[in-house]
């Protein structure tokens, strides 16, 4: 559906022949009035920015703003590194936070269901927009694995619509989502991606995670250029083009767009600050439970012991702690002091650490060492 | 077919739950709808109180004591395909009409819920948790999704019965 205001900003110029990268900006060509042509139109564009919450956040736009009944549209883009968990995943079961938080690495939750990806500028994103009718993922996927073999590089999609290379390591993975009146369907292809950051990341953030979130499928991966050291960025999207083009019946040059200009995308900016939201990428996690050990140490007396750790969370929020210390090694009013405090809390350590200062600072006398010592290990246990 | 297919299912998942009214309740029942013409008689929606209304996004509702309880259509559960996961919203949450509430997750696709109607969640079908497989299976029974306050019965006039959802559902076969 086309606002008023962006008709007047948009007229459309179909892109003819000419080097098939060649790029207009968005503010000469777009978007097709609705109903001035019969047979389906096609176009593809090329997001500018680098920023996961943007692109996610453009996905959503063109998929609330333009009309996809009889057009098909296909989004390429890239992020700078971050962890992509899908709609009703658990982040700490699916990432490890403290590493993630030490490289700067963010988080980003995503509409779409499926599971857990790790994107850098080596890997290559595609999202495929159609009306709910059009919507066909296979069809879609056909277009990256004969782009690929056409390269000849041996790519085929499998039953979970993952795209294996050589029959054996996972390139790519798939999500989409269905909304009111139309379809996306977007999926990754492992270019060059650091593959030993990719590992570090994806692991738990910490122990006992027990959720009926759904669960990622970890797979072996490679990238592209391990197979085939020659191809070059520019060559895999020029392929993908190609091939989308010829899929759809198109003759598309792409189209570079810049999701951060409010005059072209307007309302984009706050979708994406909604997306950067405490409240969505952790707040929207399913109900889960914590169930883990704490190991405690006395370093002065060199004594151990362990402690059970139950927790409940709900929306992100500790909804219910309950902490098993012997009662010879802290008092039980002390441990229950500390699982109290952190009711309410979001669950995380920065948090917890907060709540729990003023009762490290109350308690002066000997048991302070046992009591920050438990602090501790209860926040590491909170990823 | 289709229609045929749809009542097949729905009978089968009804035959204990709707209330069966008198022949004579039935009649009198039309003569009431046939004399409301002002706003204050009867209306309509509460006289086939029992009876389920659809919306265009696939959803039904179902009213029983001024509470609706929420599912998704047959024709929905099939086009979604196993469903894996149901993110459904918080009691106590109030939803428009038309507003997404919630989302299931399925083996094809993340797909948003629209609320039919405009109210309050009082209860979401926890068993869905363990078993999101029953919107599949019993999409008119057990696997229903939420109830919620009618804070605007009139809503309910807007909505489709079950011959013109049928009919509408046809129309998109085509």
């Amino acid at each position: 559906m086309m606002t008023s205001q962006l008709r007047r900003t948009f007229s459309f110029l179909r892109a003819g022949t000419g080097p098939p990268l060649q790029a207009w900006t968005a503010s000469r060509c777009l978007f097709l009035d609705s109903g001035s042509s019969s047979s389906d139109v096609g176009l593809v564009l090329q997001s500018q920015s680098t920023d996961v919450h943007q692109n996610l956040a453009l996905e959503d736009w063109i998929d609330a703003h333009v009309d996809l009944q009889q057009r098909h549209i296909l989004l390429l883009w890239r992020n700078r590194p971050a962890v992509v968990i899908g709609r009703h995943q658990n982040p700490w079961s699916e990432c490890n936070l403290p590493a993630m938080r030490r490289a700067g690495i963010p988080l980003a939750r995503r509409r779409s269901g499926g599971g857990t990806v790790f994107h850098d500028l080596g890997n290559l994103n595609l999202t495929f927009f159609a009306s709910k009718k059009g919507y066909d993922r296979r069809r879609n996927l056909k277009v990256v694995t004969e782009a690929l073999r056409r390269l000849g590089l041996d790519a085929r999609a499998t039953d979970r619509l993952d795209i294996l290379l050589n029959g054996h390591y996972k390139i790519s993975g798939t999500a989409s989502r269905l909304s009111r009146k139309s379809s996306y369907h977007h999926c990754t292809l492992l270019h060059s991606a650091d593959r030993s950051a990719l590992s570090a990341v994806l692991r738990p953030s910490c122990p006992g995670v027990q959720s009926n979130a759904t669960a990622s499928v970890p797979s072996p991966v490679t990238n592209l250029v391990e197979h085939a050291p020659w191809l070059r960025w520019e060559q895999l999207l020029d392929a993908v083009l190609q091939q989308y083009n010829a899929e759809f019946g198109l003759s598309s040059a792409s189209v570079l767009v810049n999701p951060a200009d409010e005059s072209e995308f307007p309302g984009l900016g706050s979708m994406a600050a909604e997306l950067r939201s405490w409240d969505w990428t952790f707040g929207k996690t399913p109900k889960f439970s914590v169930e883990t050990l704490l190991e405690l140490r006395d370093e002065q007396l060199s004594a151990r012991c362990s402690a059970q750790l139950h927790m409940e969370v709900r929306s992100g929020l500790v909804e219910r702690c309950r902490l098993g210390v012997p009662a010879e090694w802290l008092p039980l009013g002390l441990s229950r002091q500390l699982s109290e405090v952190l009711l309410g809390e979001r669950f995380c350590p920065h948090r917890a650490a907060a709540a729990v200062t003023a009762l490290l600072l109350s308690e002066s006398g000997p048991l302070n060492g046992r009591l920050q010592n438990l602090s501790e290990a209860l926040l590491a246990a909170m990823g | 077919m289709a229609m045929r297919a749809t009542l097949r299912c729905l009978s089968a998942n009804f035959s204990t739950r709707l209330p069966q009214l008198s022949s004579a309740a039935q009649v009198s029942a039309r003569r009431l709808l046939w004399r409301s013409s002002s706003p204050r008689t009867l209306s309509t929606t509460s006289v086939l109180s029992t009876a389920l209304k659809f919306t265009e996004k696939h959803e039904w509702v179902q009213v029983e004591g001024g509470i609706g309880t929420v599912g998704i259509s047959n024709y929905a559960q099939e086009a979604l395909g196993d469903v894996v996961y149901c993110g459904l919203p918080e009691v106590g949450q109030k939803v428009e009409q038309m507003e997404e509430f919630g989302a299931l997750e399925s083996v094809k696709a993340a797909s948003e819920l629209y609320s039919p109607l405009t109210g309050e969640v009082t209860e979401i079908n926890t068993e869905l948790a363990e078993n999101p497989g029953l919107v599949n299976k019993e999409c008119y029974a057990k696997g229903w999704l939420i109830k919620m306050t009618i804070e605007k019965p009139e809503e309910l006039d807007g909505l489709m019965d079950q011959a013109a959802y049928d009919k509408f559902v046809k129309s998109l076969e085509e």
